[in-house]
């Protein structure tokens, strides 16, 4: 029975784990591990024993791959990390998602500039995927302020959504061997065609494996001229969206979760789209439990005034315990946990570096 | 000086790359410019060689090569030439936060 729970935590100062037992009563930290530079992907593999795999983000020497088998003490560089073959003139600048394939040692990586790779060797070599990487597309995308990101990857049998900022979101149906935009109702504030085909400023998708077709999207929000494009819903595999922003105090955030065992309960954190913090710097997650059509504000532990963090779109997890825990890093090096669904939060480290990533997974 | 190392450059190596070439210092290579020393690196320590280039060939853009104390940024960058006895410094950029 797997009986610890564990956090990898992505840092601007490295890769730190977080393990406790199911209880979640102490969580005992180690790290930072790698060299010290920025993680912005993290993963936890649970098929078969259970690897972590992180990206590390060297400004002097590039991108690399960071693997561990021993869950978190130790991590050793991968052989090779994704990188664009020569002819093709990009090169690599960040690694900003892995996530598990269909086959044991299948891994996928979405990189900056947007970009998607693949490993059927737990990661010793990658092979750019041309659907994606080489589409029509590619060289119109523009980089939003994290850069030209290919930053969520979501399987769902042979079908992949991927999100790009700022790109949009694209689909498979072709286990990635083809895509397609598919953008019908995500809008734009800053382009003058208020739903373009593609080019939407994506922030994080995310599913309930258990509902095939329903997806959620945290998009670029906080358009006084185009309100309610920030957060958004499909019921028939990404192909069209609707809005779900009503009720929240903004559409802007970076973070959509889904709750494990309930595909109508998701999270979302608004931020003030001016200065990106918390509203009246009073932090809060907001919880639909009817897919989006009303909303409640979480804030029972957090909080309740002159708190200016933000939470980074891949900064917020939840567990899949009976009753699960949300998990929510800032950028001012916190690490919340709200337990009870998010209903009651406590802050479980309160000065790590500024945090890009959190996963979790009970192993 | 002997005949064999007359015809190579040293390559210093920073202290976080060692690891890349089975913990050395540094690196005799035969090479008459920068550009050359940054192939043969490519063929004899390729993971030595991804943490100094990106993909295009291209230098990492905070690291900073000194042919015999000079920064190649004044010379003629990748193209500055080299000659026998001469040394490269590969060095990290002061940058960070």
């Amino acid at each position: 029975m797997a009986d610890r729970v564990l956090l990898t935590i992505g840092t601007k100062k490295g890769l730190f784990v977080a393990e406790a037992s199911r209880t979640r009563g102490r969580f005992a930290l180690r790290g930072p591990f790698g060299p010290g530079v920025a993680v912005y992907a993290t993963l936890t593999d649970t098929r078969g024993t259970p690897r972590i795999f992180a990206s590390s983000c060297s400004a002097f020497f590039g991108m690399k791959v960071l693997r561990s088998a021993n869950l978190g003490r130790s991590f050793q560089e991968s052989a090779s990390a994704p990188a664009f073959p020569k002819d093709d003139g990009r090169a690599l600048a960040n690694i900003w998602s892995l996530e598990s394939g269909d086959h044991r040692r299948d891994l996928w990586c979405g990189v900056e500039p947007a970009s998607l790779f693949h490993s059927d060797d737990d990661g010793e070599s990658w092979e750019l995927v041309p659907g994606i990487s080489h589409h029509e597309h590619a060289r119109k995308w523009q980089p939003g302020n994290g850069g030209l990101c290919l930053h969520t990857i979501v399987r769902d049998g042979s079908h992949l959504h991927l999100g790009i900022s700022t790109g949009g979101h694209y689909r498979s149906e072709d286990g990635g061997r083809t895509f397609a935009a598919a953008n019908t109702g995500v809008g734009a504030g800053f382009v003058p065609d208020p739903y373009p085909e593609f080019g939407q400023c994506v922030h994080k998708i995310a599913r309930h494996p258990g509902a095939p077709g329903r997806f959620y999207m945290q998009n670029h929000g906080g358009w006084p001229d185009r309100p309610g494009i920030g957060v958004l819903r499909s019921d028939d595999d990404g192909r069209t969206w609707q809005s779900i922003a009503k009720g929240l105090p903004s559409d802007f955030g970076f973070p959509i979760v889904v709750h494990p065992h309930d595909p109508d309960t998701v999270y979302v954190a608004p931020l003030d789209p001016a200065t990106r913090t918390c509203p009246d710097a009073a932090p809060a997650v907001w919880r639909s439990e009817n897919g989006g059509g009303s909303w409640k504000r979480l804030s029972r532990g957090l909080p309740r005034k002159d708190a200016y963090f933000t939470i980074l779109r891949d900064a917020m997890a939840i567990d899949d315990l009976k009753s699960p825990a949300l998990y929510a890093g800032t950028t001012t090096g916190q690490l919340w946990m709200g337990q009870e669904g998010g209903e009651d939060w406590s802050c479980l480290f309160e000065s790590l570096p500024p945090i890009n990533n959190v996963k979790v997974a009970v192993v | 000086m002997t005949a064999r190392a007359e015809r190579f450059v040293t390559v210093h190596v920073p202290a976080p790359l060692r690891d890349c070439c089975g913990g050395t210092t540094t690196l005799a290579i035969s090479a008459g410019s920068v550009r050359g020393v940054l192939d043969e690196l490519e063929r004899r320590h390729p993971r030595l060689h991804w943490n100094v280039c990106d993909e295009t060939g291209a230098l990492r853009r905070h690291l900073n090569v000194f042919v015999n104390g000079a920064n190649i940024r004044d010379a003629c960058g990748l193209e500055t030439a080299l000659a026998p006895g001469d040394t490269v410094t590969i060095l990290t950029a002061v940058s960070g936060g």
